[in-house]
Order: structure tokens, then C-alpha cells, then sequence
């Protein structure tokens, strides 16, 4: 604890030397340049370098969510000692948002803060501000920031984001129909298929649904050690891939899962017992209404290797002023700490993004009595993003329509391998 | 209804079952979103679906009111509403009197650029009208939201074909009588189109009551945003609180509905003048 | 004196222009300059609309288009669409209209009922009608089987998709289509009908004699604006499927794909050359369609 607040000062310190430095330099430039631009010799003296300012952030957060995050932006308005001022602007659904900010970047009027997927971004990530620096240099322990955010938000080649609503996909369950007859919540794709098997054969239903095909395709072959596709195409045209796709087609073509169709989301049969488990965000655990039996929660099952899909939006900074940067700086700080992704996490059912959080006595606490939480925190060492790059949107799309095609014609493995390989490198 | 043939009678009785028939269809979804947004949670997602709810929640009324300010954007939407339906019926009325009874230059090619303006989807105009607005320095106006929505070829064509159907005749005597275009127009052609001019505005109220990207585009501050965009407050990326989302929308829907009662009759009603047509 | 007239004849070919100002001002600035600028970037390979860049003027748009399968597919949709949905929604609202207008009671209620999806919440009639589509508990399907038909999975097999749209789109036009001949209706003067009644002159052929010639100006306009929102079809694709194209991208059409193309991947050069050839298509139908009503009126 000692040494941590220690380095608190030496950062702040740093912090002050950095925005000197930058000082008369364009702010674009400035935010880009490398960690060396700020120094050592920086005095405490600068350090409150920040004017009072008003900072803008945007967001899609509604419901108890955007009440969460309105009580944290009031504390930090209120306490921060530079008179930073942040206003929320809610901007509709992810999609108006994305919308909004793409007409933003044509027009250049970009807000100072926004929430955003990293595939948004492609069109305009030179407006980005890069977080190298101020990570560098004013943050006090980004180690603690869960690896697979820190993986997702530098996908660029520098800090493009902090994570802020993060969830994960998870294994939702019947538990009351499991016990009944005699299932435990998945590990392996051997118990899916004996969880597939046993609800056909005992009760001619099928087991097992996902929200996001894609999202599927892609966890199932990372848990078989496979890679999934990239700038130059599909990757998982692999002996390791093949075996993901014969699991996959084995499951479809048995009836032992099926698709969403006409019910959009799984939540709908699944509170309905009309599925016994699903797969989807741990944040839908909210539309699940589960009255006469019990919901249980579980991690991904894996194969040779275990994977979870991430979701969620991290916060983006487009300030070009130095001050409103550095003020901005101070709010992403403010919203990733320990403390406050704590409150957010518990508020609003999203997850912490610092393993600090996760091991503090208060989520512990919040955790033994949520299993939705439980079995997220139980998968966190296998978190994945989707990578973001230009195309990746389209790739997703033809995944998704092919997929549910091959699936709806009970195409066998090989011809599926070939059909979505195609899809993949035609959609490029 | 003077005829008592029985084939007149099976001919009556024939209609009001098509009539019956094709209203139970239309009122169907009406009748959800209303029979929607008095249900639980549980209720809304429970399969088969439940037609009407055990207990009705009139909190979800309460509930959807308090996620927003919704009195602001009630007045915000009633400034924008008024003011672009003003500026539509007078450039449409403008327009389709020019294209009807007025002789100039060009009048072919200026009509065709006005129609070819329909052709393309509006959702490709919306970046660079946003870039204009701009420019213009209109975000978070009350113009920004009005200003480019106030001419509608739709209706302009609409109210050309009416006013085309009003006979030559009656401009010429007027002419004679030396009246002059804007009289003619005011006095003659706008009473005798009441019921097209009626529906004009029946449908752009109705559409700029319930525009939603446009609106929530141009404007940042919680001041300015109208009701529509009130309705998002209810959806998140992992689903949907569909009866505070239809409790909103009845909210939203019922001042628009009063409007269409008192509007309607006008529609219905016929040309004042007897044997003008044909 | 002749001098004179000259000055005020070229007044009164000013004045038609001094009529359209107000419109022509504000589709210039915010239609027509948004219009050529997406005709402009259709010929720009790669063009970014964020800083205006693009690596060269030339075709490549309209190739990578005609050799995207989803287009063509979104192009044949939307023709599939258009054709079954343009005459269906207007016979089945001029019927209606018709018997609406010549109820002899209950007129007011039934324009008010028929009126009324106009105004409903568009998530409130996605939901109704997937509910209404819906294989296991849906009211088409039961209604089906009261003929022997096997249920259908409307919204979960590609085959059926179309067909879902084309259903739930010519529902959702009818509202608009009524309410615009219920008001070209009252528009026509009742003399002529009076002169029918007394020759006693039976019902259809009032109905094709009279009301159909009269309503022409007002057919032809809701047959060409039918054509050209066929064309542009897009939210109801997106309230039946709940924010998809339908099963596998069954039922992807035009506008969807420009959408998706603009605002999610990004390509607005490709997006933009769809939206060319989709202005092309309507410019020469409804040209076509000009053409035979003129020759009709001549005839």
C-alpha cells in the first residue's frame, strides 16, 4: 500500500513534466509522441497543470446503468480538485452512437470522450487520441487492468481506449432440468454433446442455443488451439479448425443446438424452459425471468484450450486541447479505478476491469451471492476480443449469414470448412 | 340503403365483413402495444404469449415518464412538429400551384429534378447534411431539426396532382376578373383542396412526431432532444424492457391520435363547390 | 406598349421560379448537393468521408458491386418485392378505401381504425407481426391450418422470408395508401355518382365507369410513390427480423445493404455506387411508367 502511494507521487511528478513538455505543440502530436518527450526531472511544483475545464463524454448507457454512471460522474465533478467539470450526453443505442460519431469525425467536432467498439474506430482512428503516455506516465498500475482488455485496447499498436462496460459470454442453465436428470454444468465439449444426447434422448429437446454465431465460431475454435481470421483472411483452415467445425456441425446436425431464429434472443425460450442452456452476454442475465426453477451459470466449456468472448465498449478520448486532454485524463483515471469500476460493476451487473477490483472484500462479498459474476470471474484467464481491422465488420456478417445457412442445410464439416473459408476470404 | 334487394343486403353485409375482417388486422398491433405496456416483465416474454396481463401495471406509465424528461421533449416536439408543418404546407401549396397553373421556363426539367430527388434512399444524404448543419453552426437548434425537413416532394406531388384536377376554367374566368395568382390560389384553390391539404398535414405531423436520427443527430443538449428519442432509454445491448418501451409509445402516440380524430373529418369532407369537376 | 409587354411576360416566367424558391432552396442545399456529392464518391476508389481522400477516380465501386453476391441477391430481393408488393397494396387499399367511402355507417370509426397502424409503435408491430409469423403459436400458421396447410417457419427458413416481408409490407402500406384515396375520393363530385343512382347503374361497374377513372390522377401517384418506397425498402426489413436481413441474409434488400455498407463497414464508395445504380433503376421505371400513363391518357 505504501509503495503504491509512492508511486502515486512519482507519477504525478511525471504527469506535470509531460504536460510541460507538451506545452506549444500540437495536441495530436503530443498525445502521439513517444514516452521520452516526458522526463524525470519534472517538479511537484507544476503539478496542477490543469485548468478548469468542461469535458464532454458520450454514451449509450440507459436504465440503472446510465444512473450508475451519472452518480460516479457527480462524484468526480465534485471532488476533483482541478475543477474539471464532465458532462454526460446520452446518444442513444450503440448504433445512433455509432452513427453520431461517424458524421461527428466527417464534420470534425468529435466530443472529448466517447464509448465505442474498437471496429468503429477504423474509419477515423487518426482522430484517436493514443493513451501511451498518460499510461506511461499518470497511471498508477496498469498491469492491474485485466490482460485481455489491455490486449483489446492496444490491438492498434498503441492504447487507442481504457475498458470501461466490459461483459463476457457465458453458459446459462437450467439447473432445476439438469438436476432432474442427473447433468452438471458443462466442462468440455464431450459433456456438451452428453448434455446434447441425454435432453434428445429423455426429453426430445434441444440443449443448447447461441445469441452470437459468429462469436460462437470464433470461442469454439480458439478452446480447440486454433486462430480465426485476420487482415488476410481466414486462419482456421487448420486440422485443429476442422475438428472445431466437425464439433460444431456434430452439435447443429443432431439437434442438439439450434438457432436463435425467430425468438432473436435465447432469453425469451430459455425463461420460458423451452431450452435448457444457453450461451450468451453475462449483462443478459437481466431479461432471464426464471420463476419455479433455478438458473444456474457456468463458464465456457472448453476443448484443448479455454476461451471466452468479451464484449462490451472502452472509453475513447478525441480531445485535441492539451488541458482538455489532461482533463479528460483525470476522468478515465477516475472511472478504471479500483474503487469505481467496483461500484459499477456491482450497480450494473457489468464486470471490473482491474483484478484488483475482483480480489476487493467488497466484490468478493457481491460475488458469493451472484453466479453470473462467479462464473465470469471463473473465466477471465481465457478472455478474448474479436480483433478490429478493416473488414473485420464484413467478415462478421458473412460468418453469421453462412453459418445459419450451412446449419439450416445440415451441410456436413468438410463442405462447411470450405463454404466459410470462401465467405471469409470473399468478404475481404 | 334504399334498395332492399336480398343481393343488395348480402352485398352490405359482404362489405362491413371485409370491412371487420381487415380492421381486426390493422387495430391487432395497436392493441398489443397497449395491452404491452400494462404487463410485468414476465409477462411480456412468456410463450405463448400473453394477450392480457393478470393485473394491469399502470406503473410502467410512471416508470417510463420519470427515465426521461419527457415534459421538455413534449414541448420541443410540439415546437418542431408545428413549425415544420407550417413550412411544408406552404412550400408544398407554393410548389404545386406553380407546377399546376403557373407557365415558365423549364418547367419539365425542374419537375423531374424534384422527383429525382425522391429516388435516392435518405439514409445517404445524412453525413453531408450533417457536415451543413455544421457549417451552419445549427447544432443543438431548433432550425437544425426543422429547416431541412420543411420541403417534401412527396407532398408536393401529391397536392400537384389535386390542384391539376381543379378545371382550367375557373383560373381563366378568374383572370378575366383579374384576380391575381397568389388570390386565386389563396382564395380558390386552397379551400377546394381542404381534404388533400388536410392529409398533408396529417401525415407530415405524424412524421415529424415520431423522426427519431435526425433529431437525436443534430442536437447534444438533454434542452433541445424531442420525445422519440426518449424511446431508446429502454433498449441495451442485451435486450429490451419492451413494456416501459410500450408505455412510452402510447405516451407518445396519444397526442397524434387526438390530432387525427379532430383532423379527419376534413379529409372525408368534399369539394364545397357543386359540378366544378369534369 | 410592345416593349412593356416583353418586360411583363418575362415577369410572369420569373414568377413560377419566385413560387418554388422556398422549395427549391432547401432541396438544393440539403438534397440535391447531398445527391451529387454521392454520385461524385461513387467514382472514388476507397473514398473516406471522413477527410475526403480516395486513391482514384474510376470504376472500381461499381465492380466490387456487381461482384458482391449479397448485392445482387439484395438487388433481386428488392425486385421480387417490388413487384408483388406496389399492386397488391394498392388494389386491396382502393377496395377498401372504396367501401369505406361508401359505408353508410360507421365511416368515421373505420377511417379512424384503418389509420391507426399509421401512428402504432414501429417495435410494437416487429413484435405483433414475428408473433403473427411465428411457426409454433402464430396466427397465420393457425389460420392455415384451418385449410390443411402444414405450419410454415415464416421467419426462420430463407425460403419463407421474402414472402414474410412481402406480407407484413403490404399490411404496413395500406394505412398511408387508404388515407390518400379516402381523400381523392371525397374529392370527386358527387353529381356524377348521383347520375349513376338513378340510372341505377350496378355497383362494379360504377366503381370501374366512374370511381377508377376519377381516382386516376391519385392512383398514378400512389402507384409511382408505391414504386419509388418499394424501391427503398429498409425499416421494415429491419422491425420483422429484429435488426437482421432475415434467416442467412434471405431477405437482404437494396437500401439494407447501402445502409450496412455505409454505417458498418464503412465502404461508402461501394455504398454510394448502390445508391447509383438504385436511383438509375427507379429514374427508367418510373420513366416507364410516365410513358404508359401518358399513352393511356391519349388513348
Amino acid at each position: 500500500m505504501k509503495r503504491k502511494s509512492i508511486l502515486c507521487v512519482t507519477l504525478a511528478a511525471a504527469l506535470a513534466a509531460g504536460s510541460l513538455a507538451g506545452c506549444g505543440t500540437p495536441a495530436s502530436e503530443s498525445s502521439a509522441a513517444s514516452a521520452d518527450t516526458t522526463s524525470a526531472q519534472a517538479s511537484a511544483e507544476n503539478g496542477a497543470a490543469i485548468q478548469p475545464c468542461e469535458v464532454t463524454f458520450w454514451h449509450a448507457m440507459t436504465g440503472q446503468q446510465e444512473t450508475t454512471l451519472t452518480e460516479l460522474t457527480d462524484q468526480f465533478n465534485a471532488e476533483n480538485e482541478y475543477g474539471i467539470q464532465v458532462t454526460l450526453v446520452n446518444q442513444g443505442s450503440y448504433n445512433d452512437l455509432s452513427t453520431k460519431l461517424t458524421a461527428n469525425a466527417a464534420a470534425d467536432t468529435l466530443p472529448d470522450l466517447s464509448q465505442a467498439y474498437n471496429s468503429w474506430l477504423i474509419p477515423y482512428l487518426d482522430k484517436v487520441v493514443h493513451l501511451d503516455d498518460f499510461v506511461a506516465n499518470d497511471y498508477d498500475n496498469y498491469e492491474d487492468i485485466m490482460e485481455g482488455y489491455r490486449e483489446e485496447t492496444s490491438q492498434f499498436g498503441f492504447i487507442n481506449a481504457m475498458p470501461f462496460n466490459k461483459s463476457t459470454y457465458v453458459y446459462f442453465y437450467n439447473k432445476t432440468m439438469f438436476d432432474e436428470l442427473g447433468l452438471e454444468a458443462p466442462e468440455t465439449w464431450d459433456d456438451l454433446l452428453n448434455i446434447g444426447k441425454t435432453f434428445q434422448e429423455e426429453k426430445g429437446m434441444v440443449s443448447l442455443g447461441f445469441d452470437d454465431m459468429a462469436g460462437m465460431l470464433e470461442a469454439t475454435l480458439r478452446q480447440n488451439g486454433s486462430d480465426y481470421v485476420n487482415e488476410e483472411g481466414a486462419q482456421f483452415n487448420t486440422e485443429a479448425g476442422q475438428q472445431a467445425l466437425d464439433f460444431i456441425m456434430e452439435m447443429y446436425n443432431n439437434d442438439y443446438a439450434r438457432l436463435v431464429g425467430e425468438d432473436n434472443y435465447f432469453s425469451g425460450p430459455f425463461s420460458n424452459q423451452l431450452i435448457p442452456a444457453y450461451v450468451g452476454s453475462s449483462t443478459g442475465v437481466s431479461y432471464i425471468t426464471h420463476e419455479g426453477w433455478e438458473l444456474g451459470v457456468a463458464p465456457l466449456p472448453g476443448n484443448t484450450e479455454k476461451a471466452a468472448n468479451t464484449a462490451g465498449t472502452n472509453i475513447v478520448m478525441f480531445s485535441k486541447d492539451e488541458n482538455q486532454q489532461k482533463a479528460a485524463w483525470e476522468y478515465l483515471k477516475f472511472l478504471t479505478s479500483t474503487d469505481a469500476t467496483v461500484k459499477w460493476a456491482m450497480d450494473t451487473g457489468y464486470l471490473p476491469v482491474r483484478t484488483s477490483a475482483y480480489e476487493s472484500e467488497t466484490y468478493q462479498e457481491f460475488m458469493a451471492g451472484d453466479a453470473t459474476a462467479t462464473a465470469s470471474y471463473a473465466q477471465t484467464d481465457a478472455f478474448f476480443s474479436s480483433p478490429a481491422f478493416d473488414g473485420s465488420y464484413d467478415i462478421q456478417n458473412a460468418v453469421n449469414a453462412k453459418l445459419e445457412e450451412l446449419i439450416l442445410n445440415k451441410a456436413d464439416s468438410t463442405t462447411a470448412m470450405q463454404e466459410l473459408v470462401d465467405a471469409v476470404n470473399g468478404a475481404l | 340503403m334504399k334498395s332492399r334487394k336480398p343481393s343488395a343486403v348480402a352485398a352490405r353485409v359482404a362489405q362491413y365483413a371485409v370491412l371487420c375482417l381487415g380492421a381486426f388486422f390493422t387495430l391487432l398491433p395497436f392493441l398489443w402495444m397497449i395491452s404491452s405496456s400494462l404487463k410485468t416483465p414476465a409477462e411480456i416474454v412468456r410463450i405463448p404469449p400473453v394477450m392480457i396481463p393478470e393485473t394491469a401495471q399502470f406503473s410502467n406509465y410512471a416508470e417510463a415518464w420519470a427515465a426521461a424528461p419527457f415534459g421538455r421533449y413534449l414541448i420541443n416536439t410540439v415546437i418542431v412538429t408545428i413549425l415544420t408543418t407550417a413550412g411544408v404546407l406552404v412550400t408544398s401549396v407554393l410548389s404545386a400551384f406553380a407546377f399546376s397553373r403557373l407557365k415558365f421556363p423549364g418547367k419539365d426539367l425542374v419537375f423531374s429534378l424534384f422527383m429525382a430527388t425522391l429516388m435516392i434512399p435518405g439514409e445517404m444524404l445524412i453525413i453531408t447534411n450533417f457536415m451543413t448543419i455544421t457549417k451552419l453552426k445549427w447544432i443543438d437548434t431548433y432550425q437544425a431539426m426543422v429547416i431541412p425537413w420543411i420541403s417534401n416532394v412527396f407532398y408536393i406531388y401529391l397536392l400537384t396532382q389535386f390542384f391539376m384536377q381543379v378545371p382550367d376554367t375557373l383560373y381563366l374566368a378568374a383572370k378575366v376578373d383579374k384576380c391575381s395568382d397568389l388570390k386565386f390560389m389563396l382564395r380558390i384553390m386552397v379551400p377546394m383542396n381542404k381534404s388533400a391539404i388536410t392529409t398533408i398535414a396529417i401525415l407530415n405531423i405524424i412524421g415529424s412526431w415520431n423522426s427519431f436520427l435526425w433529431p437525436l443527430l443534430v442536437t447534444n443538449s438533454q434542452e433541445m432532444r424531442v420525445l422519440s428519442t426518449g424511446l431508446i432509454r429502454f433498449q441495451t445491448e442485451a435486450g429490451t424492457s419492451y413494456e416501459l418501451i410500450m408505455a412510452a409509445s402510447c405516451i407518445l402516440v396519444l397526442p397524434i391520435v387526438i390530432i387525427f380524430l379532430f383532423l379527419r373529418k376534413y379529409v372525408l369532407e368534399g369539394v364545397a363547390f357543386n359540378g366544378v369537376k369534369g | 406598349m410592345q416593349h412593356n409587354q416583353t418586360v411583363r411576360r418575362r415577369l410572369q416566367n420569373g414568377k413560377g421560379y419566385l413560387y418554388l424558391a422556398p422549395s427549391l432552396i432547401i432541396l438544393l442545399v440539403f438534397t440535391i448537393y447531398p445527391l451529387i456529392k454521392a454520385f461524385m464518391m461513387s467514382f472514388c476508389e476507397d473514398y473516406s468521408i471522413i477527410n475526403g481522400s480516395f486513391k482514384g477516380v474510376n470504376l472500381q465501386n461499381y465492380q466490387d458491386l456487381f461482384a458482391d453476391d449479397v448485392f445482387l441477391k439484395a438487388l433481386s430481393n428488392t425486385s421480387i418485392y417490388v413487384v408483388f408488393v406496389v399492386p397488391v397494396s394498392i388494389l386491396l387499399s382502393l377496395v377498401i378505401a372504396v367501401l369505406i367511402h361508401n359505408a353508410a355507417r360507421g365511416k368515421a370509426i373505420f377511417q379512424t381504425l384503418y389509420f391507426l397502424p399509421y401512428v402504432t409503435s414501429v417495435i410494437a408491430i416487429g413484435i405483433v407481426w414475428s408473433w403473427i409469423f411465428n411457426s409454433n403459436y402464430g396466427l397465420l400458421n393457425y389460420f392455415l391450418s384451418l385449410f390443411g396447410i402444414d405450419a410454415i417457419p415464416w421467419l426462420n427458413d430463407p425460403q419463407y422470408a421474402l414472402a414474410a416481408l412481402i406480407i407484413f409490407s403490404i399490411w404496413k402500406s395500406l394505412a398511408f395508401n387508404i388515407l390518400i384515396f379516402l381523400s381523392g375520393l371525397s374529392s370527386i363530385s358527387q353529381d356524377i355518382y348521383q347520375a349513376a343512382r338513378i340510372d341505377s347503374t350496378p355497383q362494379m361497374r360504377v366503381f370501374f365507369k366512374i370511381t377508377v377513372p376519377q381516382l386516376r390522377p391519385i392512383i398514378v401517384y400512389a402507384f409511382l410513390m408505391g414504386l419509388i418506397n418499394a424501391f427503398k425498402v429498409y425499416n421494415e426489413v429491419f422491425s420483422l427480423f429484429q435488426s437482421k436481413a432475415g434467416p442467412a441474409n434471405s431477405a437482404i434488400t437494396v437500401v439494407y445493404y447501402i445502409y450496412d455498407k455505409f454505417y458498418n463497414s464503412g465502404d461508402y464508395g461501394v455504398a454510394s455506387a448502390a445508391a447509383v445504380v438504385l436511383f438509375i433503376i427507379i429514374l427508367v421505371l418510373t420513366m416507364v411508367q410516365k410513358f404508359i400513363a401518358k399513352e393511356k391518357e391519349a388513348a
